[in-house]
């Protein structure tokens, strides 16, 4: 039996947040961007829920134009807060990255992110924000390679801290052409 | 033109990984002439499903027709050459093209052509002649789809030949059957199409330096995670190689372990009693305390099973099987095909540390992968050049390894040692015997 992976939140409301909300989720995501493309995974940890996952899904081209363009039952990244803490940040460690070779010149990512929407829902201590993304990556000195996506955030609200909780990003890309998959999307 | 020239002996002339008239025999050489795997059964259960695939260059659809017959054929109306097919997988009954309307059952029978009595008169054109274009020959083996476009070509279980007993142990330890985890990712790698298949054919020489970091960060067994799982252990890891014929080989790397009976560590222990059934005596100590199995099926599929560690947090185990194609695109570029395997009876909870256990680290995004790809692109990369193609890669490796003894129960050449190029060579004798190279390779 096959299981299902999903976004965050099912339904999609018409209750979005206010402007200050929208506003502060902005720079909370420019900040949380700032800190993945400079590789200062201190402060971006600082910014994610300690149940954090994040999943992309299996991009495909389907054979109905409301389909939605990717299988659900599989996906291309599945990651914990420790799986990235242990797993991918600390191939940048000092004593570590000489040997590892696919960062060693790290790709440079570049994210763009826009179209932010912020939607209440029920738990008032999550907020339902989705944004576009593209991301921009150079492999050493060659041309660069892009990818674009739609990310389905759950973002968790403390009085006014906000922390990543869950991120579920769709690719728009089915045959994907990008420098590295390793991506922080 | 000569392909493998070379000076010495052993090696491949590196042209093999970045010149464009190479490439352009092997499309015509090799992709119509192999047996190529396009498919699992799993992924068309029911009448009408498909997935759209390559042979070479050419896109394929792969469909389970009304009768229940999984057939392959060219995504190309016989008309006027559109594709018939735009999705990568998805139900139907009928291909309608969208140019002029003519029709097709999923069994490829040309159905309908629209305004015929107008277009062609009565009897003007014979619709019999004109069904969908199919490979020569289509097969399975364990559920794997293969096509072939050559009608001369030996049949397929000739083919796979002593591979196939090797297969088994991986695809036919499970009572239930595998089936593929949903939608295959694509990727687009800027490698020639060879280089990650002679890696996978047995190249259990990298794996220290190319994965160090994965090793470091405890992905890949060590003493302290053996020790829990038995007392007696052993120095080192031990390994074989085995040519299979064909160009078809593997590698089999065991866990330092010194034990009395079967540990298939890495599946859950209710499918244990299952794999000593379904094996015979060589297969169980093949997939006993297995470190890791991978080779490669001739020219652009590769397979692989693994016991990784600590995947999903402290002592969190598994194993997993991923099958690869890599479709060629040019001499420096090719789109790689990722298939994750799972046993249909496996609970929720292993399915899921099996698929972490392959996405953190052999599949598209996990650390040994983008390792290896650097490797892969470079090879590409620096083979270009006006200098650096007249020069010869180096394919020394494991010719002291000493050949098993036949009570081992292997099937193949079977050699003792995994540090190794031999299977690198046997890929490439084969690759030069399609390409009617004169073959300086020797194994």
């Amino acid at each position: 039996m096959n299981s299902i992976y999903a976004p965050p939140f099912k339904e999609k409301s018409d209750n979005f947040a206010g402007l200050d909300v929208h506003a502060g989720i902005a720079l909370f995501l420019s900040r949380e961007a700032e800190a993945a493309d400079s590789r200062n995974y201190v402060d971006w940890l600082r910014l994610v829920d300690e149940n954090f996952t994040y999943r992309i899904p299996v991009p495909r081209t389907p054979d109905n134009p409301f389909a939605p363009h990717y299988d659900a039952r599989a996906l291309l990244i599945d990651e914990s807060r420790w799986s990235l803490e242990t797993q991918w940040f600390s191939r940048f460690d000092k004593k570590m990255y000489e040997t590892s070779w696919a960062e060693n010149p790290p790709v440079r990512f570049r994210h763009f992110v826009s179209n932010v929407r912020v939607r209440l829902v029920e738990n008032e201590s999550l907020l339902d924000v989705r944004s576009n993304v593209l991301l921009i990556g150079t492999r050493q000195s060659d041309a660069p390679k892009f990818i674009s996506a739609e990310r389905f955030d759950a973002v968790g609200v403390k009085g006014d801290s906000y922390t990543l909780v869950e991120r579920w990003a769709v690719l728009d890309q089915s045959v994907i052409d990008f420098p590295q998959l390793r991506i922080m999307l | 033109m000569s392909i493998s020239e070379s000076e010495t002996p052993l090696s491949v002339s590196r042209r093999s990984w970045g010149d464009e008239e190479v490439f352009a025999e092997e499309i015509k050489r090799i992709f119509s002439k192999t047996w190529q795997f396009v498919a699992h059964e799993s992924e068309m259960p029911e009448p009408g499903d498909y997935v759209q695939r390559k042979m070479g260059l050419d896109r394929v659809i792969v469909i389970r027709s009304e009768d229940g017959v999984v057939r392959v054929f060219l995504n190309s109306c016989r008309h006027r050459g559109v594709p018939l097919c735009r999705a990568d997988e998805g139900n139907t009954s009928h291909f309608r093209c969208s140019y002029h309307g003519w029709t097709y059952a999923n069994t490829g029978e040309l159905r309908g052509v629209t305004y015929q009595p107008d277009v062609y008169g009565k009897n003007g054109i014979d619709k019999s002649t004109l069904g969908l274009y199919e490979p020569a020959q289509v097969d399975t083996f364990m559920g794997l789809v293969f096509a072939n476009w050559d009608p001369d070509a030996i049949p397929l279980n000739e083919y796979l030949g002593d591979l196939k007993w090797y297969l088994h142990a991986i695809l036919g330890k499970f009572d239930g059957g595998m089936e593929v985890v949903g939608t295959p990712v694509r990727n687009i790698v800027q490698a020639n199409w060879k280089t990650e298949g002679e890696n996978l054919s047995g190249d259990g020489y990298h794996t220290m330096v190319t994965h160090a970091t994965a090793v470091e960060l405890g992905l890949f067994a060590t003493t302290a995670d053996l020790e829990k799982l038995t007392e007696n252990l052993k120095p080192r890891f031990s390994g074989r190689t085995v040519d299979c014929g064909n160009g078809h080989t593997i590698r089999v790397q065991r866990l330092p372990v010194e034990i009395d009976e079967n540990m298939y560590w890495g599946y859950p222990a209710y499918m244990w009693e299952s794999f000593d059934r379904n094996l015979d005596k060589g297969q169980q100590e093949m997939m006993s305390a297995l470190s890791v199995t991978h080779g490669s099926i001739f020219p652009n599929a590769s397979f692989l099973e693994n016991f990784k560690t600590n995947v999903d947090g402290p002592d969190l185990h598994a194993r997993y099987i991923r099958f690869t194609v890599r479709y060629p695109i040019s001499a420096t570029q090719c789109e790689v095909v990722w298939f994750l395997f799972r046993p249909k009876e496996a609970d929720p909870v292993w399915n899921r540390l099996s698929s972490l256990a392959y996405l953190r680290t052999n599949g598209p995004s996990g650390v040994f992968e983008i390792d290896d790809a650097e490797n892969f692109v470079g090879i590409s990369e620096a083979s270009v050049g006006a200098i650096a193609r007249e020069l010869d890669v180096t394919y020394l490796g494991g010719l002291n390894h000493p050949q098993t003894t036949e009570s081992v129960g292997w099937p193949g050449r079977v050699v003792d040692g995994d540090k190794t190029e031999r299977t690198l060579r046997a890929f490439h004798r084969q690759w030069a015997e399609f390409m009617g190279a004169e073959s300086r390779v020797v194994s």
